[in-house]
């Protein structure tokens, strides 16, 4: 067993950069959609919007934080190497956290931005310049949408990248981790959205959830459909990767694989999902919008989301080449 | 073969003849300041059997100056490099700590060093190399363990051994071409 | 005093110098061509008896690297890990730093920093005082050897005490001894060049020896010499070997004997040899006949035709064929005579004095430094060494011995202990008793670098200077590849610490001894470099750090007109100063006492970080070996209950400690084995205070009845689970 060396502020900065780039990219999806020239669920835009960039913001700062000597960082902005995965994540990131802040500005109402701006102490010598830029970026929204997507995707994927390209790693040493991390940040970042429209006051609009309801469906299959062949085809490789496998299959990681990621993170809230769409799918009706069960689903997905990275952050470490 | 002006430096190791004597690991420490607990070079012992037979092996282990080193591709800032002769380094002004090379290496090679705060790992003691001298640990040691040397000298006891003797590498399957020779 | 004679006489037939040390030596196989660097000033090694040469790089006043002298073919160009972390003893920050003189009660742990006149008025006070009412033979100068021994021992000598106490009754002292009344010296074994070699439980790829350990490794793995090894537990060096035997403790002179027996049964013994150097071999003959593989193999455990084979092929490999002394404390109660089957085994091969065989020891000539003479002292010693061991060196005295007259006050009392960089709470078995005769002391004084558990219980502490801080009198050490080192200052003390010279001095002035002490070092071994086999000596060692001969030279005593420095002038196979002494003049075997059921035989080794008590708490070896546990065979720790790291409670006759279990498949069912240096009382010792258990608390008081020496393994235990 090789010591870890990266430890939960690893996890946790890979699942909130996947959470931001989740939320952003169902909100650009939002924004994109439209019906008659309008943001389709103009709700959901506008929420992710105001979310996309805070996890994405934490996490970064606790990967800055968890560097031997973080006011270095800078060190990363000033080299751009193609072959190192966390060069281009660093550049992902610093762009996709650039687009996410000027989204949310470009969301902001007039009255939130004249708030925003009147708690600029009135002393400030560069005050008026900053009210200068005081616009309505509301034109904007589609284009910002559009062109956030590469880097919303770029950046859920990046996470898994990052892990997958360490060849010294036999769990991880497969592109079906970029996958996997892709889809579970988009379905942990639906499900954000569904729990801001959960809690959120106001009316409940059946069309958003069927929207979100299906998106997390979708995605939470594809995540199923990449972890079955993702062992499948683990099982079936070299003898690294089945020693790397066993990790989960039968050794320290098993019961949080299965039981909390597999089960609890994964199948449980689709079934969830699922009964609450079946009057759709049985063409009985419309979707049920039980506020508990809703919360449940919705938590249970970020739960796994993150136990996801749990996994395969420190079962990849404890994999190796004999 | 003529002499190649390119070096290649490298480590010919005969653990047969490895005694876990452990100056090695003490030798390193006091020629690099390693700090206490972790280490630039280690020996892997494994022990097996029942009473009465049992056996046991003794490999010394340190960075295996990769020829296509995964811990250098995947630094971000370049402060993992890889001298023309080969060896492996850290530049420790420009590295940042994010100890994603000791993530990609698959032999633990590199640790974090506490006293600096950046990564640390072997070099082939470099600064007694490039003055003529051997790295501390193959001097040091008492059984002659290993053997360094140039791998485009084809006139080195490195190359001798290389060309008389059946070799191994360790894990070949990373790809990354390392370059401690166990002799078999 | 064999030996010492032996070496004159070597001095005298002209031994000359043929060629001096160079790098040729290690040319072979390496490259040696390029120019030598200056790697640092040259000094000698301290942190065991083989010292190494080296080279003391030194960075801006600090050391930093101790790096193998190549000029040295002794230490092989090798520098071990004890060696290299010596730096770690200069700057360890609990270090002795100034003289102490005790302020509370013994063992307390309540000091006065003094100055050093203070310190040595105040322990020569003492020592006049116990002078007064006691007479000189009332103190006690032990010490342990180191360079500078000569001159604590030389001022004990000058203070008129008859009891001079060294270490080689703890150590080498059977060996010595049996090899001595055999060939009339201590010849050394030609590992690099034997084609088979027998090794019973001397561990030497642990417990290391220069060059014997780096030789044999090469004649194993490279020169494919057959190496068979017997020992309890599976050590390094049995895990090396072609084969391992866990011989029945105490045993080994049955398959030696066998072995003995095989070979002159088979007519496969060197005859001509026998015939031309040998007394007595009709006799052994004889005496051999009821020692059959078959009898060995009840003794031994080990089957009677792997001895007879065994035999069979170590007498094929003649005089390549090595039967190796080993030199390491003794084990058992017949360790004298062990020895002599040993050295017998070598003699009926042939392999005396030939190539991969044994060879007496060469020196390198050596000046010497007159001072002025000192009476003898009037008493006798108190060890009483002529009446119970008359064979034994009355020079080096007998440690066990020493210890139960001194307790008994027989034949006279005891008062003062001086002390020079020994620790006997944990060099002499049973701890409990050498506390006792602490306690008996009316002064204790003692010399060393560290707060050792000897200077903790000690009245006043003279702190010594580090080994990289002084210089020392140049050393012969003989071999086959013998050497002259000089051990120089790399540095200037760094706290308040003096070399045992001046030490010897500040207290032989207030002593009335200053006359003969009026020396400098300087003086001193400019004498000594005068008749090395150099030019400009003095110089030479200074740039060099060592005179050496680089290649072996065998035969020497193959003459007819060699005669051996035996009675007999002969190899002597029967001894009949051994017979006139009241021992065996041939090794009779009589089986050892075995641990009752339920309890074990207590059995100590090495590792090769940590072969001396001192070296245990030094962080770069403490790290590799954080603490020391007991070793108990997997099937034995089942039945108890016990598993890996579960503390148990030991006990012995001679006391208890608690220790971890290690239930290990590596040890014999009826032994259990602990290292050494662990278990410190002494809260200096910051890394090994209370971790651990100390082996000496368990020993019991046992002892070679020939030599004197302390039988280590003669102590029996029984482990309970906490």
């Amino acid at each position: 067993m090789h010591e870890p060396v990266w430890e939960f502020l690893i996890v946790n900065y890979l699942f909130l950069g996947g959470l931001s780039a989740g939320i952003f990219f169902v909100s650009a999806f939002c924004t994109w959609l439209q019906v008659d020239g309008v943001p389709a669920y103009p709700r959901i835009a506008r929420i992710g919007a105001l979310l996309a960039p805070w996890p994405v913001a934490l996490g970064s700062f606790l990967l800055v934080f968890d560097l031997g000597k973080w006011w270095r960082f800078w060190k990363l902005f000033v080299t751009f190497r193609w072959e190192s995965p966390m060069s281009i994540g660093s550049w992902l990131l610093l762009v996709f956290t650039g687009i996410t802040l000027v989204n949310l500005f470009a969301w902001l109402t007039e009255d939130e931005r004249n708030r925003l701006f009147a708690r600029i102490p009135a002393k400030t010598p560069w005050r008026p310049r900053l009210l200068a830029l005081n616009r309505d970026l509301g034109a904007w929204k589609r284009r910002l949408a559009m062109l956030g997507f590469p880097f919303a995707i770029g950046v859920g994927i990046y996470t898994g990248v990052l892990l997958g390209a360490v060849q010294a790693r036999p769990f991880w040493n497969t592109n079906l981790v970029a996958q996997l991390f892709l889809f579970s940040a988009l379905s942990t970042g639906t499900a954000v959205l569904i729990l801001a429209r959960v809690v959120q006051k106001g009316p409940k609009d059946v069309a958003e959830f069927r929207f979100l309801y299906t998106l997390d469906i979708c995605l939470i299959l594809l995540e199923f459909f990449i972890v079955v062949p993702y062992l499948i085809h683990g099982e079936l490789s070299v003898l690294a990767v089945r020693e790397a496998l066993a990790l989960v299959l039968g050794g320290p990681f098993t019961f949080v694989f299965w039981v909390l990621f597999m089960g609890a993170g994964l199948l449980l809230p689709l079934a969830i999902e699922l009964w609450e769409f079946k009057p759709v799918l049985l063409g009985k009706g419309t979707l049920h919008i039980t506020h508990r069960l809703a919360m449940t689903a919705a938590g249970l997905v970020i739960f796994g989301g993150y136990v996801l990275r749990y996994v395969f952050v420190f079962a990849g470490q404890a994999s190796g080449f004999k | 073969m003529a002499k190649n002006p390119v070096k290649r430096y490298a480590m010919v190791l005969d653990s047969r003849k490895c005694i876990d004597c452990k100056a090695c690991i003490v030798a390193c420490k006091a020629e690099n300041d390693v700090p206490l607990g972790v280490f630039r070079n280690r020996i892997n012992a494994e022990h097996g059997g029942a009473y009465p037979r049992l056996r046991a092996s003794f490999d010394p282990e340190q960075c295996h100056h990769c020829d296509n080193p995964s811990c250098v591709r995947v630094c971000p800032t370049g402060a993992s490099f890889q001298r023309e002769d080969g060896i492996v380094q850290v530049r420790e002004a420009d590295c940042i700590g994010c100890k994603y090379c000791m993530i990609a290496c698959p032999f633990d090679a590199r640790f974090f060093n506490e006293e600096t705060k950046v990564v640390d790992k072997c070099t082939f003691c470099s600064h007694r190399v490039d003055r003529g001298e051997l790295p501390a640990c193959v001097e040091t040691c008492p059984s002659k363990v290993r053997t360094f040397g140039d791998l485009n000298d084809s006139g080195s006891a490195l190359h001798a051994l290389l060309e008389s003797r059946r070799y191994r590498v360790l894990k070949p399957q990373t790809g990354n071409g390392p370059q401690l020779y166990y002799l078999l | 005093m064999d030996r010492r004679l032996f070496l004159q006489i070597v001095g005298a037939g002209g031994f000359a110098a043929t060629s001096i040390a160079c790098p040729k030596f290690f040319g072979k196989g390496r490259r040696a061509a390029e120019p030598p660097v200056p790697l640092g000033i040259p000094t000698t090694c301290e942190l065991c008896p083989n010292k190494c040469s080296v080279l003391a790089s030194v960075r801006k006043g600090r050391i930093h690297k101790l790096n193998p002298n190549p000029e040295n073919p002794k230490s092989r160009n090798m520098l071990c890990a004890r060696g290299n972390a010596a730096i770690q003893q200069v700057y360890d920050p609990d270090r002795l730093k100034q003289p102490l003189i005790r302020a509370g009660a013994r063992g307390e742990g309540k000091w006065k920093p003094v100055s050093w006149d203070e310190a040595f008025d105040f322990a020569a006070k003492k020592l006049a005082e116990t002078k007064a009412k006691h007479g000189p033979e009332g103190t006690l100068w032990s010490s342990t050897e180191g360079f500078q021994e000569v001159f604590f021992k030389n001022l004990g000598l000058a203070f008129g005490s008859p009891n001079i106490l060294r270490h080689p009754s703890l150590c080498l002292a059977s060996v010595n001894l049996a090899y001595s009344m055999t060939f009339g010296t201590v010849p050394s074994f030609d590992l690099q060049n034997a084609k088979y070699v027998i090794m019973a439980g001397a561990n030497r790829f642990e417990s290391i020896i220069t060059p014997d350990t780096m030789d044999l490794i090469g004649g194993v793995m490279e020169r494919k010499a057959k190496f068979v090894y017997l020992d309890p537990r599976f050590t390094v060096t049995a895990s090396k070997a072609d084969e391992w035997y866990p011989i029945k403790p105490g045993t080994d002179m049955a398959f030696i004997l066998a072995m003995i027996h095989v070979i002159i049964r088979e007519d496969r013994c060197d005859k001509a040899f026998l015939d031309q150097w040998t007394l007595g071999f009709d006799r052994l003959v004889e005496h051999v006949l009821p020692y059959t593989p078959e009898f060995a193999e009840a003794e031994t455990g080990i089957p009677a035709r792997e001895i007879t084979r065994i035999a069979r092929e170590f007498a094929d490999a003649g005089h390549r064929a090595v039967f190796y002394a080993g030199r390491r404390s003794s084990w058992y109660q017949n360790d004298f005579q062990m020895r002599r089957a040993q050295a017998i085994l070598n003699t009926i091969v042939g392999n005396w004095d030939r190539e991969g065989g044994m060879v007496p020891n060469r020196k390198v000539a050596k000046g010497e430094f007159m001072f002025l003479p000192w009476d003898d002292p009037k008493a006798g010693r108190v060890d009483e060494v002529e009446k119970n061991f008359p064979l034994a060196s009355a020079k080096d005295g007998v440690y066990l011995q020493t210890r139960e007259n001194v307790l008994k006050g027989a034949p006279y009392p005891v008062k003062a202990w001086m002390i020079y960089k020994q620790d006997p709470l944990n060099a002499v078995p049973d701890q409990g008793k050498t506390l006792k005769m602490m306690e008996g002391m009316d002064f204790i004084g003692v010399v060393d670098i560290a707060m050792s558990d000897t200077a903790w219980y000690a009245d006043v502490v003279f702190p010594e200077s580090h080994y990289l801080e002084r210089t020392d009198p140049i050393e012969v050490m003989p071999g086959i590849w013998p050497a002259a080192v000089l051990r120089q200052q790399v540095i200037k003390p760094i706290h308040d610490t003096l070399p045992m010279l001046d030490i010897a001095q500040g207290l032989a002035r207030r002593l009335g001894l200053a006359d003969y002490f009026d020396y400098t070092i300087d003086q001193w071994i400019e004498a000594e470099a005068r008749e090395l086999p150099v030019e400009n000596g003095l110089e030479y060692m200074k740039k060099h750090g060592v005179v050496a001969f680089s290649e072996p030279k065998y035969g020497t005593t193959r003459n007819a007109a060699y005669r051996f420095v035996t009675k007999s002038g002969k190899i002597e196979i029967f001894s009949e100063r051994l017979a006139e002494a009241g021992h065996d003049p041939l090794p009779v075997y009589a089986s050892p006492a075995q641990p009752p059921s339920g309890k074990f035989r207590m059995i100590l080794g090495r590792k090769a970080t940590i072969t001396h008590a001192a070296l245990a708490g030094l962080p770069w070896l403490h790290e590799q070996v954080p603490e020391n546990d007991l070793w108990i065979n997997q099937d034995q720790a089942t039945r108890l209950g016990i598993r890996t790291g579960d503390l148990v409670q030991v006990t012995s006759t001679a006391g208890t400690v608690r220790i971890k279990a290690r239930a290990t498949e590596e040890i014999r069912p009826d032994c259990v084995f602990m290292l050494h240096g662990f278990g410190k009382r002494s809260p200096w010792l910051k890394l090994v205070h209370n971790v651990g258990a100390a082996d000496a608390v368990l020993l019991e008081t046992a002892w070679d009845k020939v030599s004197g020496n302390a039988a280590m393994h003669e102590t029996f235990v029984n482990v309970v689970k906490v």
